[in-house]
């Protein structure tokens, strides 16, 4: 089973864009990747830049509507993620509970659907998505 | 620039409501689309909040909480990654997303190497190089 460890960091909804990150919590956090990567469970990780360089864009009216960062009504904000391949929600549970994460931060653990959660149909009309991933790749 | 686009949660995305086969056939066009213009890195949808849990850290203790969570604006249903020169490039393709109604989605660029400066030593830029290449392999 796929999993995202989605990373909140509060206060980072108002972070500007020039953020600093401590090395020595970025060397922790390092450590602690390298520990999800020898066991096999890390697929993927990622940084996201805060929201202050980012955008919103809704269609609530039908059409897009474009909206600066940073986004006043946000309470909390993705500061990154992990995506790991465990057995259950309580093994990401548990390395969840290893991150060397500070008070501040909140890790919020979801489950990825796969086709197969799908119904037969939908899963005949969302063939050939797996294969247009990656086609980005770096 | 990679960019992350956080689609975020609904009532209907919480309740497990699945999409219907219009609008699951109309982004597999824009996927394809977005595929065939070498920008789609991934796309995946994640299960309700009533499947995840939240671990919170305080003092080297951590507290886990069970989903499902408040439908506060801020809950994430899914996401791509994907690769463009810009943000106004990311948004002009998000802008095309087939939704039709409430939804709304975040654009937030993914953190590269070079963004960290001096706090990313060599050493560690070496390990994350090293992180990247044998977690994508798997």
């Amino acid at each position: 089973m796929r999993f995202m460890m989605l990373m909140i960091p509060l206060g980072y909804e108002t972070a500007p864009p020039t953020v600093q990150l401590d090395p020595e919590r970025m060397a922790a956090m390092m450590r602690y990747n390298e520990a999800l990567k020898e066991a096999g469970v890390l697929i993927t990780l990622d940084g996201l830049h805060p929201p202050s360089m980012g955008a919103r864009v809704s269609f609530a009216g039908g059409k897009p509507v474009v909206t600066d960062g940073p986004f006043a009504e946000s309470k909390e904000v993705l500061g990154g993620y992990w995506m790991i391949e465990v057995n259950s929600r309580d093994e990401a549970i548990a390395w969840a509970t290893k991150c060397p994460a500070s008070s501040n931060e909140i890790i919020e653990i979801r489950q990825v659907q796969e086709m197969e959660d799908f119904s037969p149909e939908l899963q005949r009309v969302a063939a050939g998505f797996t294969e247009l991933q990656g086609k980005g790749k770096r | 620039m990679r960019f992350m686009v956080i689609v975020k949660a609904s009532k209907d995305s919480e309740a497990g409501v699945m999409p219907s086969t219009e609008l699951l056939t109309a982004m597999g066009k824009f996927n394809e689309e977005m595929a065939a213009a070498g920008l789609m890195e991934a796309g995946e949808g994640l299960h309700p909040t009533s499947r995840g849990a939240r671990v919170k850290y305080s003092g080297g203790q951590s507290s886990v909480s069970r989903g499902p969570f408040d439908l506060n604006g801020d809950l994430v249903a899914g996401f791509w990654l994907i690769k463009t020169k810009s943000l106004e490039e990311a948004i002009d393709w998000m802008k095309r997303a087939p939704f039709d109604g409430g939804e709304e989605i975040e654009i937030r660029q993914v953190f590269s190497p070079e963004d960290f400066g001096e706090a990313l030593t060599p050493e560690l830029r070496e390990n994350e190089a090293r992180l990247r290449a044998q977690a994508a392999k798997k």
